[in-house]
This record gives C-alpha cells, structure tokens and sequence, in this order.
C-alpha cells in the first residue's frame, strides 16, 4: 500500500459513523403523482384518493422508490429543526475526488419499509455514514460511501423507513 | 394481524397459500428516452447532468446521456408493486450491475424466491431484476413483500 492510499484509508474511515444531517419533509400529493408517472406506473392508487381507499389504505401511497425524492420535494425551511447535526462527510470524501475527475456512480440502494409512505405524512430523517472504502477493479478506482437514513413519523416517532444509499466515485 | 408498526392493509394481489416458489410477476417492458431522464430528474430531484445534458456527459467521457439508476430501481418497483399489491412492500433492495442507455428496451422480472411466516406474518421473498433487449443485467436484487393470508 503507497503512503497516498494509507492517509487515504485513514481519511475514509474518519467519516464513518459521521451525521449526513437531519431533515423534515412533508410528503405531498402533486410531488407523488409525479413521481408514479416518472417511474411508468400507471396505477390509480397514487393519482385518485378513492383507489387508495379501495386498497385499504388511510391515504394515497407514494412508489416504494419515493423516499429518494422526498428531501428534493418536501423538505421546507421553516421546518427545519435549528439544532440539527449538519455537515456533509460525503463532500469531504467525494469533493476532492470529483475535482481530480472520474465519475460519480450510485452502488446500491436499499429500503426497508416499516409501513407505506403516504400523503400527508410528515417525516424526520436522521442519516450517518455507516461505511466508506476503496477497492481497485478493472484498472479503476473504485471509492464506495454508504449512508443510512431512518425515517420516522413525526407525530408519533414510529419507524416509516429506512433507505441505504452506496455511491461510488470511480476513476 | 401484522407486526408492530406496520400497517395492516395494502393493495390485494397475493394470497400466502396461493404463492408457490418460482412464480413469475407480470413483466413489464419499457424502451428508455431521453424524455424519461428529463422526467426522472425532475421528479426525484436529481439534476445530475450526466442524465441530461449530452454535451457534458460526452465531455465526460460518455458516448450519451445515461440513466439514473433510481429510474432503473423504479422501474423495477412498478413490476413489483403489480405483482405484490401497493403498501405491502417490507424490504427492496438492489445493486446497479451496469448503466442503462437511451433507446435501449429495458424489461422487468420478478421471481418468487421463497416464502416464510417470521412473528405471524406471511412473507414472501423475491428475486427481481431488470435487464435489456440482449439480456444484460443492469439493476439486480431482492424484495419481500408482507402478503395477506387465508388463515
């Protein structure tokens, strides 16, 4: 290993366990609607309040796959907690690289759904950073960030979902 | 009955006892545009423009505009949800194995895995996947749907 890749190696894991920052977001219809018709699903559910009663279910539903918009659509300022851990340990890693080049590729992504998002719910999400390496492959160099975000119902802290976000920079 | 903090009703589509391993979800095929990115980016938030912009992303070395791996994952969702019902969705999980490319056919499969009853409720495990006209991986991975029982 070159003395680059050790302080490169420390650097890396200092991030881990680092806040990604804490956000609340409010899940809306248009933004839901939206978002089916972005992922080609034409299923009424997420347009018509009547269907997603139909199927059981308290209000519309967003697509399994919304939690990734939802800090780009719903994350107003003024609901912003004041104290909230703030800092972007991925930018630490992730900033310096992109200025050198390569490419920013998403790994892996996974959600674990403790019960469906819907319209109207308010949620608050905590995220951290729970690993970061480096792996050569094909000639390549290959700079993996994973984080975590924990979703919770904001009236009732109950779990909502959580999402696993892998980003590779690749150069 | 379900477990704590989920809610008990989704879309009915599956009924436990009636989901043998090796069933197939309908598949769904879809030929990507440029006009999907455009969507996609607008819709999830995310402007990066080797999505969108042509110039930027040749300028980077790319020979187009490429996918989002969220629409790939969204996508396959939309298979997923058909087959499982909307709301009963407990884990989807995928690695993106290769990028996906304008006017490249893209289709869905989804393939029950196995199934199991973990603290009363009914689970079934899924194989998904989504590959192209030449059978090309690019987003591989798993789900597992909580399915109504008759018991």
């Amino acid at each position: 290993m070159s003395a680059d890749a050790s302080v490169d190696k420390e650097l890396l894991e200092s991030i881990i366990g680092q806040p990604t920052g804490r956000s609340t977001v409010v899940v809306e219809r248009g933004p839901v609607s939206f978002f089916a018709d972005a992922v080609v699903d034409p299923n009424p559910i997420y347009k018509d309040p009547a269907a997603a009663q139909a199927a059981g279910l308290p209000a519309i539903p967003a697509p399994p796959t919304f939690p990734i918009a939802m800090e780009a659509w719903g994350k107003f300022a003024e609901l912003q907690p004041e104290d909230a851990p703030s800092g972007s340990p991925l930018l630490k890693i992730l900033g310096p690289l992109m200025a050198k080049g390569g490419l920013i590729l998403h790994g892996e992504e996974e959600f674990i759904y403790h019960r469906p998002v819907l319209v109207g719910d308010q949620l608050v999400g905590d995220g951290k950073v729970v690993d970061a390496y480096r792996k050569e492959s094909k000639g390549k160099t290959m700079t993996f960030v994973v984080t975590e975000t924990t979703w919770v119902d904001a009236k009732t802290g109950d779990p909502v979902v959580t999402a696993r976000f892998n980003v590779i920079h690749r150069a | 009955m379900m477990g704590k903090g989920r809610v008990s009703v989704g879309e009915r589509k599956l009924v436990y006892e009636e989901v043998s391993e090796g069933d197939e979800g309908p598949a769904r095929s879809h030929t990507l545009t440029r006009t999907d990115l455009v969507r996609y980016a607008g819709a999830s938030g995310d402007f990066n423009p080797m999505h969108h912009d042509e110039v930027k992303a040749k300028a980077a070395g790319q020979p187009s505009v490429f996918g989002h791996g969220m629409f790939s994952m969204g996508l396959l969702g939309t298979a997923i949800t058909d087959f499982v019902g909307v709301g009963n969705l407990t884990r989807y999980k995928v690695r993106f194995a290769r990028q996906t490319w304008p006017d490249e056919e893209l289709t869905t499969k989804v393939v029950v895995s196995g199934k199991r009853v973990e603290d009363g409720r009914h689970l079934v495990d899924l194989d998904v996947r989504l590959v192209n006209q030449d059978g090309e991986e690019k987003v591989v991975g798993e789900a597992t749907a909580e399915v109504p029982s008759r018991s």
